[in-house]
């Protein structure tokens, strides 16, 4: 069996026929109706929860990360076991030279890091408006080439602070597109990936003045 | 009756929490866990899993590499082993298979569709 992951589907298949069946014979109208109610709202709650327990993961993978590991390394598992994609790239950016610089990847190469490097139409409209891109609501006429296979430019802001953007590129041949989860953990990123970096940072300096 | 005890092998602690977390909150297996292969392939001989969970991609061994080592140990060959991954085009998936293992779950993990299969395996 192969099968391929999907956050929308948390309710099982065999749980919806057993709640629409009834061993009594067809269901009246009004039956039906509460039971489709009652198995909307399950799937709301089935939702969340599904949610809750990756943002959970997501949280303890980057708190674990300033005990004993690297801030990058964990947002880089948070993107490739959580959404699905294991090609991207963190830049720091700096607000007062505006300059972006390279501090993680993953599945790229040199060649396309050096094209993002001094930054892209979609990063400087990331760190200008400080609001996550996505690759398929801009304006295709202001995509540079580069940026053809790009899938998302994720802000990384802490208060008002723009710490950098994390650059989205190919997700796993079996997700579509993001989902409604990728979007809350892209959410939930953009601030405590930024925070978690920030503390990494000072940090480090702390020990290595 | 004593419950079913599920090795999981994946390098990525994210992985590893968000695994437990399904397996604590919707079973009653037991769960233990390794970060390589090289680990589990001591953990499978020592702990005699029911069942093993495997990442592919881990740094020292490999899932593959781990797989291959459990089916050819005659006290191990006999554990099912799910390899867990992010690859799932057919060349991934046959290599897979090649290895010896039982079955082959892409990741991003869907909770339900996971406990089916752990099920369909080791039963409630």
């Amino acid at each position: 069996m192969i099968s391929t992951g999907d956050g929308n589907r948390t309710m099982r298949k065999s749980t919806i026929e057993e709640n629409l069946s009834n061993k009594n014979g067809p269901l009246s109208t009004q039956e039906l109706r509460v039971r489709t109610q009652q198995l909307s709202l399950r799937e709301q709650l089935e939702r969340n929860h599904f949610l809750l327990e990756r943002l959970y993961a997501a949280s303890a993978g980057l708190i674990q990360a300033l005990n004993d590991g690297d801030v990058h390394t964990a947002i880089g598992e948070i993107l490739g076991n959580l959404i699905g994609c294991e090609e991207a790239a963190l830049f720091h950016y700096n607000p007062e030279n505006r300059r972006f610089a390279l501090a993680w990847s993953v599945g790229m190469s040199d060649e396309t890091l050096q094209q993002f490097s001094k930054g892209t139409g979609m990063m400087w409209r990331t760190v200008g408006e400080g609001l996550t891109q996505f690759r398929d609501r801009q304006n295709e006429s202001h995509l540079q080439p580069c940026e053809q296979n790009l899938t998302a430019s994720v802000i990384l802001k802490s208060s008002r602070e723009v710490v950098g953007v994390i650059l989205l590129f190919g997700l796993l041949p079996q997700k579509s597109g993001f989902e409604w989860v990728d979007y809350q953990i892209l959410k939930f990123l953009e601030t405590y990936g930024a925070v978690t970096i920030q503390l990494q940072s000072l940090r480090k300096n702390a020990v290595t003045p | 009756m004593a419950s079913k005890k599920i090795l999981l092998v994946d390098d990525s602690c994210t992985a590893r929490l968000v695994n437990r977390m399904i397996f604590s909150q919707k079973s009653n297996y037991e769960l233990i866990s390794a970060v390589d292969g090289k680990e589990a392939v001591e953990r499978a001989r020592q702990d005699k899993p029911d069942l093993i969970l495997m990442d592919i991609m881990m740094p020292r061994m490999t899932g593959l590499e781990a797989c291959r080592a459990i089916k050819q140990d005659k006290t191990t060959s006999g554990i099912p082993v799910i390899l867990l991954t992010t690859r799932g085009e057919e060349s991934y998936v046959q290599e897979g298979y090649a290895s010896g293992c039982s079955d082959y779950l892409t990741k991003p993990v869907n909770d339900a569709e996971l406990l089916d299969l752990l099920r369909a395996y080791l039963g409630e």
